[in-house]
């Protein structure tokens, strides 16, 4: 009995301490900042923008660190930044930058031009790798406090854009080319809207408004960033109120959240695509004999319903893709006529494979190589680590199936997927990029150079296709410096590689991302309309926020309903015990 | 216990060690793998900085040149740093071991004291409906999926009815300190541990219920309620010490399958422990982590096997004589 009765009195101690903790903390709120939570699923690697990759890194480097150059939020048009002008030379290599007068670095100490050359110099000679694509041919020269020169060894059309993080020389001297790589990155001094204030790996971080923002204080005095791991969670806490915007919220919560009132949902597209990729041929494999054929790539390319798989893979969350797209900006993606498009036809695509002499010889549904060879059977990888993947390689075997291809499945994970591409293990893959504004990375990926070297090597080239006519498009593009003769250069390349139907791009698709309307106001889609709300290119809604005043939230509710339970528990644990207490008395009686 | 038998327990516990530390490096390879590829993929890397990355993440070399640096390393308790945060490994491991040991060992020590306790009631009332209904009630819940529970409670007192929070250790950017800092804390870690005691409860009572029920055989009982003892007292005193010896090892060893966690509870309520580190490791992989985590979990569970040797020769001569 004994043993009983503590049970009952553990219960009512644990009870207690239960309702204490929440009234403790149902008086919290401090009522006076205003404090923008954002909910978010993954957390930071590194705050040091010379060694962090992750997304959440780059909204706190938005924030931080001021650009010489920013881009609009409307369509990444460059804007002053740190820099309130700026002149070419003739040649076009050089631009002379003019800082804005009084910049100063949140710890009081002025920002000069000095800055601006320590941080492009150091990163070009250290080869930081966020910064290496756009600082690698550049040298800067501090003219004086307020200019600055940069100068480009080869003809540049990126320039005069200058969007790397400038970080302040008086503290990042201090690490050394060794020491800077352990460097977690953690401090307040910045130029931009906001400054890391407190950061937890793993559960939060926030970062406190920089008064002497040159743009203007901003009107929110705390950003907090909190990581859920339970995406259902997050959403619960969206609604009610616990975050302003969540980032990457699921698929199957969409429906729902639009339609509850005072959330709005946004899918923001930011030039990420999904492919279905066949094996060029190119590589250090050669894929299934009948794929080295250009009449059957472009037959299974007509076996490909984007439509479908928009609607039924994706839920609608996205739009059927005709080239890759090179950047966010959905200006470089060329207007393919209708006409040109390779459209979902299975019976085209039965017609190339029957003109080609890929018959189905032994009655079984498959067809083999001409003469009666091999059967068309392809490898068809599988990412196991992708939602979308395994319903897609459905559809795509059914597809296939009725213009007599049969499909052999492999699953794995990314790791090995990247190797097994890049070995030529395969026929087919799906897979997916995101790509940057300027269009030259993604496009340089595609070059003969980036196909894998060795097995088990680095690549970029995940097509195994070399096509010169490409390269030589693309090493033009890279220097050309008007900027619609570079955009008519990207269009052409991109057409001609889409058109082989050796990469097939299936869907632009975004980020998943909700906020609700009742707390903050001045959300702004970077680019406009189709873009996401946070975590854009240059996050501009964070300083662009201000507070709809607001009556204080129902945080008695909650502590009512604790209190309520607690005195409930208190009442059944005591008449427990009392109850228990007579039963010992008469125990002795009893036996 | 004489000083040849336990130190022969000890040697034992570190030559397994031991091998463990060697059969960690060798796990983690055994499938091929481009940590520099996988987490630096299309991020435009030259050849250069490719190779230098190699050279810091200790990926250059034979295996064998490898394995001799990383023993070296190893003796020297230093274990090298993330590939992805480039933050010391051991200082990762112990800014997210907190949260786990925490809110797994809060709760091992409410499960084995309840299990043990409704184990003691349900075997010395067998077969009577208050046996019956904790029996059933600690197999129901232990059945259950942990996750499975954990979602059903955070989705009923966190979200429907707002009593806890949905998720994290703390209220982000609270400026609590003191007693309101770890009220909170608590306040948070309640669903959770509450979720893993449940789940865990059936094994302690199970096992307490069994051997109650062996001991509540023996002729030294008998003996004690002729003497005229109360019910109470030979329960107490005489047959639950001698039941509790196999539920003493069982939570020494389980003490030891703390740190490992509870990954899918954590996960559910955003607890940032060592569960979630090490899943996230498994992306590269980030092979220094994963080393230095996987060397702690088999530290710590080859010391409570230790541990729980040494205390059951304590508590039971008859083991200690072979």
């Amino acid at each position: 009995m004994k043993p009983v009765k503590l049970l009952a009195a553990a219960a009512l101690v644990v009870l207690v301490a239960l309702g204490m903790t929440a009234v403790a903390t149902a008086q919290s709120d401090d009522g006076e900042k205003v404090v923008l939570t954002v909910g978010i699923p993954e957390t930071y690697d590194s705050f040091n923008p010379m060694v962090g990759v992750e997304v959440p890194d780059f909204d706190v480097w938005n924030m931080q660190y001021a650009t010489l150059t920013d881009k609009a939020a409307d369509d990444f048009a460059t804007i002053p930044g740190l820099a309130e002008s700026w002149e070419a030379s003739n040649d076009g290599k050089t631009y002379t930058y003019t800082l804005r007068e009084g910049l100063e670095w949140t710890d009081g100490i002025p920002l000069t031009a000095d800055d601006v050359a320590y941080t492009v110099n150091r990163a070009r000679d250290e080869e930081w790798p966020n910064y290496f694509s756009t600082v690698q041919n550049i040298t800067a020269t501090a003219i004086d406090d307020r200019t600055v020169e940069l100068t480009s060894s080869v003809s540049d059309p990126k320039l005069p854009i200058m969007d790397v993080y400038i970080l302040p020389k008086h503290i990042w001297e201090k690490y050394d080319a060794k020491a800077i790589k352990t460097y977690d990155g953690v401090n307040d001094v910045g130029s931009g809207p906001f400054v890391l204030d407190e950061t937890k790996r793993g559960q939060f971080w926030s970062l406190k408004a920089n008064p002497g923002y040159w743009d203007g204080a901003p009107a929110v005095d705390e950003v907090i960033f909190r990581v859920f791991t339970n995406a259902d969670t997050m959403v619960a806490a969206l609604k009610s109120g616990e975050i302003d915007v969540a980032h990457d919220i699921p698929n199957n919560s969409v429906e729902d959240l639009r339609n509850t009132p005072g959330i709005v949902v946004v899918v923001g597209q930011q030039g990420g695509f999904d492919e279905l990729a066949l094996n060029g041929g190119d590589g250090l494999k050669k894929p299934h004999p009948a794929l080295l054929d250009p009449d059957v790539r472009l037959a299974v390319a007509h076996a490909i319903d984007r439509q479908t798989l928009v609607d039924r893979v994706l839920v609608g969350l996205g739009t059927p893709a005709t080239t890759i797209s090179p950047s966010a900006s959905p200006a470089w993606i060329p207007e393919i006529p209708e006409s040109e498009q390779i459209a979902f036809d299975l019976d085209k695509a039965n017609q190339l494979l029957d003109e080609g002499g890929y018959k189905d010889t032994d009655g079984n549904g498959i067809r083999e190589m001409p003469g009666g060879g091999e059967p068309l059977d392809f490898t068809y990888l599988v990412n196991t680590e992708s939602q979308a993947a395994p319903e897609v390689a459905d559809f795509m075997t059914g597809w296939l199936k009725e213009i007599g291809i049969a499909v052999t499945p492999k699953s794995m994970d990314e790791n090995r997927l990247y190797t097994e591409i890049g070995n030529g293990e395969y026929d087919l893959f799906q897979w997916g990029w995101t790509p940057y504004v300027d269009p030259d990375p993604m496009l340089s990926y595609f070059q003969c150079s980036d196909i894998a070297k060795e097995k088990d090597g680095s690549y970029n080239n995940d097509a195994n296709y070399c096509d010169p006519e490409y390269d030589k498009l693309y090493k033009q593009q890279n220097v050309e410096l008007d900027p619609e003769k570079r955009q008519a250069m990207v269009h052409e390349m991109l057409t001609r590689f889409y058109k082989t139907g050796v990469y097939n791009t299936l869907w632009y698709e975004g980020d998943l991302q909700a906020y609700r309307t009742d707390a903050f106001e001045g959300w702004l889609r970077q680019p406009a309309e189709i873009g996401p709300v946070i975590f854009t290119n240059t996050s501009p809604t964070y300083a662009n926020l201000t507070p709809i005043a607001s009556t204080s939230d129902g945080g008695g509710g909650v502590s009512t309903g604790a209190i309520v339970g607690i005195v409930a528990a208190v009442i059944a644990g005591a008449a427990l015990i009392v109850y228990f207490v007579r039963r010992r008395r008469t125990a002795g009686e009893r036996e | 216990m004489s000083f040849g038998f336990v130190s022969r327990k000890v040697l034992g516990a570190l030559a397994t060690l031991v091998f463990v530390v060697c059969f960690n490096f060798f796990l983690f390879r055994v499938v091929e793998s481009d940590p520099v590829g996988n987490l630096f993929r299309g991020r435009n890397l030259t050849e250069g900085q490719r190779l230098e990355l190699q050279r810091e993440f200790g990926l250059d070399g034979s295996k064998l040149e490898q394995f001799a640096r990383y023993l070296e390393q190893t003796v020297q308790l230093n274990f090298g740093r993330s590939y992805t945060t480039s933050e010391p490994v051991m200082s990762l491991v112990w800014e997210r071991a907190w949260p786990t040991i925490a809110l797994v060992g809060v709760s091992t020590v409410l499960s084995a004291v309840f299990g043990v306790l409704i184990g003691i009631v349900a075997a010395w009332r067998r077969r009577s409906k208050a046996d019956y209904g904790w029996t059933g009630f600690t197999m129901a819940t232990y059945a259950m999926p942990d996750f499975w529970l954990g979602m059903l409670l955070l989705v009923t007192f966190a979200v429907t009815l707002g009593w806890f929070p949905v998720a994290g250790i703390t209220n982000a950017g609270s400026d609590a300190t003191g007693i309101a800092k770890l009220l909170d804390q608590a306040h948070h870690m309640f669903l959770p541990a509450l979720t893993l005691t449940l789940a865990y409860l059936g094994e302690y009572a199970l096992v307490m219920r069994a051997s109650l029920i062996e001991t509540m055989r023996e002729d030294y009982l008998t003996l004690a309620r002729a003497k005229g003892l109360r019910d109470v007292v030979v329960r107490n005193r005489h047959a639950v010490p001698n039941a509790l010896l196999p539920v003493v090892t069982l939570i020494a060893i389980n003490f030891g399958f703390v740190l490992s966690g509870a990954i899918a509870v954590e996960t559910i309520y955003s607890w940032p422990g060592l569960g979630l580190l090490t899943y996230d490791a498994l992306r590269g992989p980030d092979l220094p982590l994963l080393q230095g985590l996987f060397l702690v979990f088999s530290a710590a569970v080859i010391f409570f096997n230790l541990v729980a040797d040494l205390l059951y020769a304590y508590l039971d001569p008859r083991v200690r004589t072979e």
